[in-house]
This record gives structure tokens, sequence and C-alpha cells, in this order.
């Protein structure tokens, strides 16, 4: 079996993909894409170590998966509210560009 | 190793596809492969469900979302960043950030146990073993996660449906006005 250290390795490298793209892209869309990769990062770490964890014991071996699947769920839940944003602002002023939203402060 | 060699490859050629293609569709779809790819790596760590749902929700309801936002929105090319430097200066932190957590993960190296007290332990991840601890331990994490989606439900109706009232009352002038009534319906729809 593969070690987890390459597991999350792996996850290493797609999270600062992920992270490389919210800080290049400036269409709020391929924002939202490298988000998911980031969360799709964190889930394959948070499964990776749900393995190693199960040395410990049988008891709370599958905490890691169970916390995935709300991550999962999480993520449904913020792409569907982050789409209706996008397209509420698109109505508005005909631009997905976040330079150009830069009014948008506290 | 070969297939975890194989589905890693995959994966971050995916990745790289995702914030480097111009195409918003062409960047969705690159991700769809590298959800498909990482459902497999899920197999490999003993999480079939996660796996499973993986390929339902991402795959399937999470990117034609997605899919259908982009191409409802119609997004074409962005142009160049303002600030010159942003661009190198990102690479060089995903860099430095990645390869601080591939050192510390290596240095810290952990055994991994046995295959027979990983799977006794994960009972292969099945939909069973997820629920189970859903259901027990999780239950709380489970009702607030079920409230957060029906809010993501309400909310994503409330900011899209704005314009339906603004619809009604046209089609109910167009209902007054018989002769104008199929260029309002027209115009409504091109809305």
């Amino acid at each position: 079996m593969v070690q987890t250290e390459y597991y999350v390795a792996l996850s290493a490298i797609l999270f600062a993909l992920g992270g490389i793209g919210v800080l290049t892209r400036r269409s709020a869309i391929m924002l939202f894409l490298s988000i998911e990769l980031m969360l799709n990062a964190a889930n394959l770490a948070i499964i990776a170590y749900a393995r190693q964890w199960s040395a410990v014991g049988a008891q709370h071996a599958l905490d890691g998966q169970a916390a995935a699947f709300i991550v999962l769920a999480i993520a449904a839940a913020e792409v569907a509210v982050g789409l209706g944003i996008l397209v509420a602002i698109f109505r508005n002023r005909v631009s997905t560009d976040v330079d150009e939203l830069s009014e948008v402060r506290l | 190793m070969v297939a975890f060699i194989i589905l890693a490859v995959l994966l971050v050629t995916a990745g790289v596809g995702v914030i480097t293609l111009r195409q918003p569709v062409h960047a969705a779809l690159s991700l769809v492969a590298g959800i498909l790819a990482l459902a497999a790596i899920y197999v490999t760590l003993e999480a079939h469900f996660l796996a499973a749902i993986q390929v339902i929700v991402y795959a399937g309801a999470v990117m034609v979302l997605f899919l259908f936002v982009i191409m409802l929105l119609n997004v074409g090319r962005t142009r160049a960043a303002s600030l010159k430097w942003l661009k190198p200066a990102a690479w060089v932190t995903g860099a430095l950030s990645l390869a601080a957590v591939v050192t510390v993960v290596f240095v810290v190296q952990q055994p991994l146990p046995e295959f027979a007290v990983i799977d006794a332990a994960l009972r292969g991840g099945n939909a069973d073993a997820v629920g189970d601890a859903l259901f027990t331990d999780h239950l709380l994490s489970f009702h607030l996660v079920g409230v957060l989606l029906l809010v993501g439900i309400v909310g994503a109706v409330a900011l899209v449906q704005q314009t339906v009232p603004a619809r009604r009352t046209r089609q109910g002038v167009a209902q007054q006005e018989p002769q104008d009534a199929p260029e309002l319906v027209a115009a409504g729809e091109g809305n």
C-alpha cells in the first residue's frame, strides 16, 4: 500500500495549484473552480489521514470519512450560493471580473 | 504504487489545466477529469462510499451547475492582470507552501498499519460504515449540514429569483393588449 505521506503530498500539490489559480485568475467563475480544487485537496488529506488513523483503533477510524462527507455537502451549498451571487452580479454589471468589483468594500 | 502514480499524474495534469486553460468551459471539463481521478484515488484509500458520492455530487451535480452558469453568463476570455508581478508572485507562493508541506510531511513519517487492521477499522468505507459514523457520533454535524443546505437552497433561489415579479407584470400587460402579446413574451424570454 502507498504510504500516507504521498497522498498528503499530492493533496498539497492540488491545494497549491488551487491557491495559484485563486491568485492569478480574474474571472469569478475561474476563482470558484480553483476553490473547488482546494476543497478537494483538503478532502483528500482528510481521507488519507482517516486511513492512517485506523492504527489507533476502530472506535473513531471513520470520523475522517464522515468529516469528508460533511465537507462535500458544504462545498455543494457554497457553489449554489456563490453561483447565485455571480448571476446576480452579472445582471447588474455585465462582467464577472473581480477587479472591476473593487468598490464592494467595507 | 503504479496505480497511485498514474492517478496522481492524471490529477495534477487536470489541476494544472484548471488554472491555466483560458476558456472557462475547458477549465470546468478539466476539473471534471480531476474529480473522476480523485474518486479513483478515494477507492485506493478504502473510501468507497465517498468515491461514489464524489462522482454523483461533484461530477454530476456541482459541475453541471458550473457549466450551466458558464453557458448562461457566456463569459469570454479575460484580460491580462493589471498587476504585473501578481502572477509570478502567486507561483512562487504556491511553490513555497507546497515545499513546506511536503517537507513537514516527510520529516515526521509514520508507518502505515497492516491492511487487516485498516480493513477492520474502516470496513471498506462503504455506506454502512460511513452512515454508522454519521448517524451516531456526528449526528449534530449531520443535522447542521442539513440546515446549511436548506439555507443554501433558499439563498440561491432568493438571489436569482428577483426578475420574476417584473416578468409577471409584463405578461399582465400582454394579456390586456392581446395584439402586442407575442413580442412582449419573446422579449421576456430574451432576458
